[in-house]
């Protein structure tokens, strides 16, 4: 199909491509150099103007129109899928889609991308350079939340890894390079071992194992041309391998899945070790202890709208490539890793809220106090709580993930506000050391209100947003661990006491302890207009978060109940009888191949019986 | 019935009032009038508002034929008008309907219903219930805003509105000083000068509306979820009012302190929020209609004392099926359907139950629900912070910290009682009268007016919840809301005090009922009233009522369960000692002959918008207990809510032993009843009288008596180095924990992977020395090129960076170019 016949082609590659085009226009040498302000507000038209492009796919009502290419909420489904052949000989596509779980954070990465750049006025280093750079980040990312390619997923993923490093190593702190390289190889090893992940579920995948309705539902063929292509497929005589993210799901839910069945090392099977090396790569984004060290430096060394694009949107790359690849493609690895991914989550929480406590650095206090809250993100993730011993109910399980999504969310306003909120201070008196400051709030009240909004909305505060992820994260904890549940139930007397303690020495007390006394003037207009937004979405997504939750649940919960039918119907019923059955009919010199066909039957007709 | 649809409307307008007065004074606070004087205004119309609906809630709750006598409904009316006329000069007009009511007690009804329910058929009471909003829903589970109204409600509503809206009143004039700049002689700066500051008159009016609408959220809250929505939020507000002098580093200390410790006491809730959520999937209290399915969905109440039960309290099924995992493990294991599962299941709960499956789970739900109560009601071992809370000015220390905040943890522990297994309320119990004693005790040495009734706050509210972990559910709530009279009574008697004298210190103070006559007498009838003064079976007080309730239903508990006589002996002994501490209070403030000629001569009545509502406040404090013959009054109107199911004596063979509570209504009978007031009366008269003879007529010297038991005065004095202990075991364990941490990151993780970053760079020069000296051709060049890629690498980020920006660009779109290209090729060749 060319892509004019496809409506839904334009938004989302406009999305997606409009920051890098014009990065490229900007970037030509003809662009003169020098007209700073004006590169400034193109950079901060294209960012705005890519913001309204992905509300008007995610809020048709503001627009009055509900024309192909927008979102229809309420419905699970991936939408305006995007398919064009792009690398055909090795099935790769261009395959772009967004559902509940994409879509809020695309709108999130447009919005945090269009504040950063306001923010970014105060750079006076190579302007043109700087916006180059962020503009092909903004790129990077935003292809990866609409990536539904595996292959085009990955390349977005490493476009966005040169950008970040030059924006930190290039107009960071005085330790830039440092920071830099840490970021960089950090993410480097992590992208690596994703690659052979990838390769390695690429090579094993089989689109023949799926039946005609799944390779219509996860887009492998054309609805169009659906009977011929299908006819294709089943008479290919060798595999078809696919990187389509939503086919790798399907084989790897199947009974018979290949992932499951292929032993690759250690005894362990392919789906084990490529979930795990996926949870790498996605855990040093997130990140998680132990993995976790380059983000106290990246974001301490940091520009202030870097900070705010690095906390806002990029940690939020880990959490979604676990619920988006991790979980659906490798289920039995996910399942028997729970314990790890929950483990982690709830280690991130306790030890990021225990450093962020001892930190007298303003901005490595917000920074792992990212740590700690993106332990949520983790744990709500993970709480894989529909076994048998539950019943294989899902309500909990949604909830924990639906909550992570929340959280993911919130954080990305309320973290992006405390480091803007840290970042108008530093660009007043240039220091940072929490026990120098005292008194902010009789000097620049307007500003200290919205920054103590902020803070408390990091704190979990009802009513902010911070707080219905942490607790339906932590609510749903409760039946996957009773241990965990009260670990991560403790880490709100340590929110409460590093947040507390940090607006105390900030901006309590009577007066100003440190240098630059006389720079701490009240909050600009420009300043004022990036942290209203931000204050403002924090007190509505705390009072309504139905407005976030009218996205998400859907897809959210589409993705748990089947996943719980799985752990019912083909983990713990087909697997063991598979396994029982195979090896009777091993022992009777009997075709292994039919018997797990005539398991999946079964399974089918279970389906349809409850 | 019109008080279903009636009742959420009036009480849901009435909490949303402050919140609206909040917003407003947020954003045009210092338009309001000269220096926000105007906030003021809003800020107690506001709160005179919800008042005045709260009390029409009370008549159509009163009037909607609830258990409580029709033939009185003529009577109460008339007795409206005639206190109308007759006590409300210069008051809000409103606040006077509220005394008609609590004034006309009847204990015919409310003892009616008790014994009813004791001896026929057992039925709930009347509650309404429902959902306003919803924050979450997905399956089954759905967090929401709503309500859960019965006549507790209604009457906590009346009594924080009115008591809220006195100190708005009183507040006007104490803040004054906020109208213009303000120079804070306790804050010393650099210089060696006061701080001078411009004043916030408005701010305080702003969190103070904030505050009313969080309490009132705790209060109409539907269900736990809610509640602990505005728990948190109470905290906040607290965080706002305590801190409200921020430059003092106390104030600031003392705020985050409040709200820490809170939050210790919410970690434990949170763990019985789980508890309940994670078995039965629901927090509500009452039944709930579901707008997806249109069922009917248990609430907690209906769940843990099911009717078909006659409400007697059982592990509900959810928990049961919960704590029995494995064994619905096993039944899964053979694969059966999902409905097979779930009528498996089903049939197995009643055994499991009886092998006690899911027991310690309603244990930790209820322990854990009692510990956010034990934070926020100040209850050992979490009190540390109400006293430092007095940081705040008094008007706060009055709302906050005597009939609303502290009023919270006591309320939701009533709240939640059904809920509440026999061993938890034993542990509430004792947890009750350790703080009652520990805190009247360091109320004896405390020379600071507000510390001492502080203290006294803090033992008060252990005699609460001591009422309500010996079974005295009606007592405990009423002396809840007798307290919340007169401790804001007496609060702001010494919010008057520090107002004239500019001191809390009553080493300083003495003589002041000459120039103080207002202050001084209302403050005496706040002693009389918390002491439980009046005349034994024929008049008193309102501490008088609840106070002898307490003590009553604790000696029948005491009786039946003869291993726990020392709870009585706590209360009683309590009820002496807070006798003593409450007039040595009186006596050092205000008689005897002045000890500072200074503050003596500065000290003036306060004006009239500080007095009148003393005077307001002391006519509750009053009668707020009494009991008129006719069918309306505090006590009634709580019985007619209690639990279905708490009426009887119950015994059962729980974790600390077989334990009995007996029946509320049992304790009214003679032998206890008479026993409890004499002891009553004998406690609190020897109290006043050994007050008397150390402070008014000093027979006995205080400074020998503290000499002469040294080693117990500093102990005291010293506050139990509960402080000290807690800043030992707990604050530096875990600065200790925090330093020690960021160490690893610092210390361990980020030298490893610099020790392999630095490992990697020497294996590739050495590999590179290798390749250049052993391997030849392709290897050696892949290997310089690498090398020399670095090195590029590293002069492009300080040299042209322009260049390599575009190189940038140029290389992304290549990758896609390339890609296309070079794959289809290869693929094709």
């Amino acid at each position: 199909m060319a892509p004019a016949e496809n409506p839904a082609f334009w938004p989302l590659t406009l999305i997606v491509f409009l920051p890098a085009l014009v990065a490229a226009g900007l970037s030509l040498p003809i662009f003169p150099k020098a007209r700073e302000e004006i590169i400034r507000w193109i950079t901060f038209a294209t960012t705005a103007i890519v913001f309204l492009l992905s509300l008007w796919v995610a809020v048709p009502q503001f627009f009055g129109t509900a024309g192909a290419g927008q979102f229809v909420v309420g419905q699970p489904e991936m939408q305006g899928v995007v398919k064009l052949p792009w690398i055909e000989s090795f099935g790769i596509e261009y395959l772009l889609g967004v559902d509940g779980i994409s879509l809020p954070l695309v709108v999130l990465t447009t919005f945090i991308s269009m504040l950063a750049i306001a923010a970014s006025w105060p750079i006076k280093k190579h302007v043109k350079a700087y916006h180059v750079l962020f503009l092909l980040l903004e790129t990077g990312m935003l292809g990866v939340f609409v990536s539904l390619d595996f292959f085009l997923f990955y390349v977005f993923w490493e476009v966005m890894l040169l950008p970040m490093y030059f924006l930190i190593g290039v107009w960071g702190g005085p330790r830039r390079e440092y920071a830099a390289i840490k970021f960089f190889l950090y993410t480097l090893f992590g992208s690596v071992l994703m690659l052979i992940a990838i390769l390695m579920l690429y090579f094993t995948s089989d689109v023949r194992l799926l039946s005609d309705e799944q390779l219509i539902a996860t887009h492998v063929v054309q609805p169009a041309v659906a009977a011929q292509e299908i006819s294709s497929i089943r008479s290919a005589e060798s595999a078809i391998h696919t990187f389509n993210l939503m086919a790798l799901a399907a084989v790897g839910q199947l009974p018979n899945s290949p992932f499951a069945a292929t032993t690759v090392w250690l005894g362990m099977s392919l789906e084990t070790w490529a979930f795990l090396l996926l949870l790498i790569g996605f855990v040093i984004k997130v990140p998680v202890v132990p993995v976790h060290t380059w983000l106290p430096d990246a974001h301490v060394e940091a520009p202030t709208p870097i900070s705010m694009i690095l906390a806002g949107v990029l940690l939020k790359l880990g959490g979604y490539g676990i619920l988006r690849i991790c979980y659906p493609i490798c289920p039995g690895a996910g399942l028997s890793l729970a314990w790890l991914v929950c483990g982690l989550g709830v280690v991130s929480m306790v030890y990021g809220a225990f450093a962020a406590l001892a930190q007298t650095d303003f901005k490595r206090m917000v920074a792992y106090s990212s740590v700690s809250h993106m332990g949520y993100v983790m744990l709500g993730l993970g709480v894989w709580s529909a076994v048998g011993g539950q019943e294989y109910r899902w309500d909990f399980w949604a909830q924990g993930v639906n909550g992570a999504m929340f959280q993911m969310l919130a954080h990305g306003i309320s973290s992006a506000g405390m480091f803007f909120m840290v970042g108008v201070l530093y660009d007043r008196v240039h220091h940072r050391n929490l026990n120098e400051f005292g008194g902010i709030f009789s000097k620049m009240p307007v500003y200290s209100g919205l920054a103590i909004a902020v803070f408390f909305a990091g704190l979990g505060l009802p009513g902010l947003c911070g707080f219905i992820g942490e607790v339906l994260v932590t609510l749903s904890s409760w039946n996957y661990s009773r241990m965990l549940a009260v670990i991560s139930a403790f880490t709100v007397i340590l929110t409460a006491a590093y947040i507390l303690w940090a607006i105390q020495r900030v901006y309590l007390g009577a007066e100003y302890r440190g240098p630059h006394e006389d720079a701490l003037k009240p909050i600009t207009p420009r300043e004022l207009s990036i942290a209203t937004p931000l204050v403002f979405l924090a007190i509505l997504f705390g009072v309504a978060p139905q407005i976030l939750f009218q996205y998400v649940t859907p897809s959210v919960n589409q993705q748990v109940e089947t996943l719980a039918n799985w752990t019912r119907d083909v983990h713990d019923g087909a697997r063991k009888m598979i396994v029982a059955e195979a090896e009777q009919k091993l022992s009777d010199g009997h075709d292994v191949a039919r018997g797990v066909q005539s398991m999946s039957d079964e399974i089918a007709s279970r389906w349809a019986q409850d | 019935m019109a008080a279903a649809q009636l009742l959420p409307i009036l009480l849901g307008i009435a909490w949303l009032i402050p919140l609206v007065s909040f917003v407003a004074i947020l954003f045009f606070g210092p338009r309001m009038g000269a220096h926000g004087k105007g906030a003021a205004t809003v800020a107690t119309t506001a709160i005179g508002a919800s008042l005045l609906l709260s009390l029409i809630a009370l008549v159509s709750w009163t009037l909607a034929g609830h258990p409580v006598r029709s033939e009185h409904h003529d009577d109460n009316h008339a007795s409206i008008q005639s206190h109308d006329a007759g006590q409300s000069p210069g008051i809000w007009p409103a606040s006077h309907r509220s005394p008609a009511h609590s004034d006309a007690v009847g204990d015919s009804a409310g003892h009616a219903s008790g014994h009813a329910s004791g001896h026929g058929e057992v039925s709930a009471p009347i509650s309404y219930s429902g959902d306003w909003y919803t924050l979450y829903a997905s399956g089954a589970l759905r967090l929401s805003i709503g309500w859960y109204i019965d006549s507790i409600t209604v009457l906590m509503f009346v009594v924080v509105t009115f008591i809220a809206t006195c100190i708005h009143v009183y507040a006007a004039g104490y803040m004054h000083d906020e109208l213009h700049d303000v120079t804070d002689s306790e804050v010393q700066l650099e210089t060696g000068e006061s701080l001078h500051r411009e004043g916030r008159f408005h701010r305080f009016f702003q969190a103070l509306s904030l505050f009313c609408f969080s309490m009132l959220g705790i209060v109409i809250a539907g269900n736990l979820a809610m509640v602990f929505i505005f728990w948190e939020l109470v905290g906040i507000c607290s965080w706002f009012l305590i801190g409200f002098y921020f430059e003092r580093h106390s104030a600031s200390t003392a705020a985050n302190k409040a709200f820490i410790v809170n939050r210790v006491g919410d970690f434990g809730m949170l763990i019985g929020l789980m508890a309940l959520w994670g078995g039965l999937g629901t927090l509500h209290f009452g039944d709930s209609v579901s707008s997806a399915t249109g069922q009917v969905e248990q609430g907690l109440f209906e769940l843990v004392r099911p009717a078909e039960n006659h409400h007697e309290q059982q592990v509900p099924d959810g928990l049961v099926a919960f704590a029995a995992a494995d064994q619905i493990e096993k039944m899964a294991a053979s694969n059966p359907s999902r409905s097979e599962l779930r009528r498996k299941v089903a049939a197995s709960v009643p055994g499991w139950r009886e092998q006690g499956y899911g027991k310690w789970l309603l244990f930790v739900a209820g322990i854990g629900i009692f510990c956010g109560c034990v934070g926020k009601s100040a209850q050992v071992p979490l009190f540390v912070w109400l006293p430092d809370a007095m940081e705040g000015p008094t008007p706060v220390s009055a709302l906050v910290h005597s009939a609303t905040m502290v009023a919270a943890g006591v309320y939701l522990v009533g709240r939640f009682f059904p809920v509440l297994t026999p061993d938890v309320l034993l542990v509430i119990a004792y947890t009750g009268g350790l703080t009652l004693f520990i805190a009247a005790t360091i109320a004896v040495t405390a020379t600071d007016i507000k510390r001492v009734l502080a203290y006294s706050t803090v033992s008060q509210l252990g005699y609460m919840m001591l009422a309500l972990g010996v079974g005295g559910w009606v007592a405990g709530l009423f002396h809840l809301i007798t307290h919340a009279f007169f401790k804001s009574l007496l609060f702001l008697c010494s919010g008057s005090v520090i107002h004239a004298c500019h001191t809390n210190d009553m080493r300083k103070m003495g003589g002041l009922l000459k120039v103080m006559p207002y202050t001084a007498w209302t403050m005496l009838i706040g002693c009389l009233a918390i002491i439980g003064a009046g005349v034994p079976f024929v008049l008193g007080l309102s501490g008088y009522y609840s106070k002898d309730a307490i003590l009553a239903q604790a000696l029948l508990f005491s009786r039946t369960n003869p291993q726990h006589s020392i709870l009585y002996v706590a209360v009683a002994g309590g009820a002496f000692i807070t006798a003593f501490y409450m007039f040595r209070l009186w006596f050092m403030t205000f008689a005897g002959a002045p000890r500072d000629e200074h503050v003596f001569k500065h000290a003036h009545e306060s004006p009239r918008v500080m007095t009148v509502p003393l005077v307001a406040l002391a006519i509750f404090a009053v009668v707020a207990g009494w009991a008129l013959p006719g069918g309306l009054g505090v006590e009634s109107l709580i019985e007619q809510s209690r639990p279905a199911g708490t009426a009887e004596t119950t015994t059962t063979a729980g974790i600390f032993g077989t334990l009995t509570v007996p029946a509320e209504h049992e304790s009214h009978a003679g032998a206890i009843h008479v026993t409890a007031t004499l002891t009553a009366f004998a406690t609190a008269l020897a109290g006043v009288l050994l007050a008397g003879v150390m402070y008014f007529k000093p027979l006995i010297s205080p400074v020998a008596v503290a000499h002469a038991a040294r080693p117990i005065y500093t102990f005291l004095v010293n506050r139990w180095y509960v402080d000290e202990l807690y800043h030992g075991i707990f604050v530096l364990p875990t600065l200790g924990a925090a330093r020690f941490i960021s160490a690893i990151d610092t210390q361990v993780i980020d030298r490893f992977i610099n020790v392999l970053a630095w490992t990697a760079k020497r294996v590739a020069s050495v590999d590179a020395w290798f390749d250049r000296v052993v391997v030849d051709g392709i290897v050696n060049l892949a290997g310089r090129a690498t090398w020399k890629a670095g090195l590029e690498l590293k002069r492009m980020q300080t040299g042209n960076l322009r260049q390599y920006v575009m190189f940038i660009v140029v290389g992304t779109v290549a990758i896609f170019v390339l890609a296309t290209l070079l794959f289809r090729t290869s693929v094709a060749g």
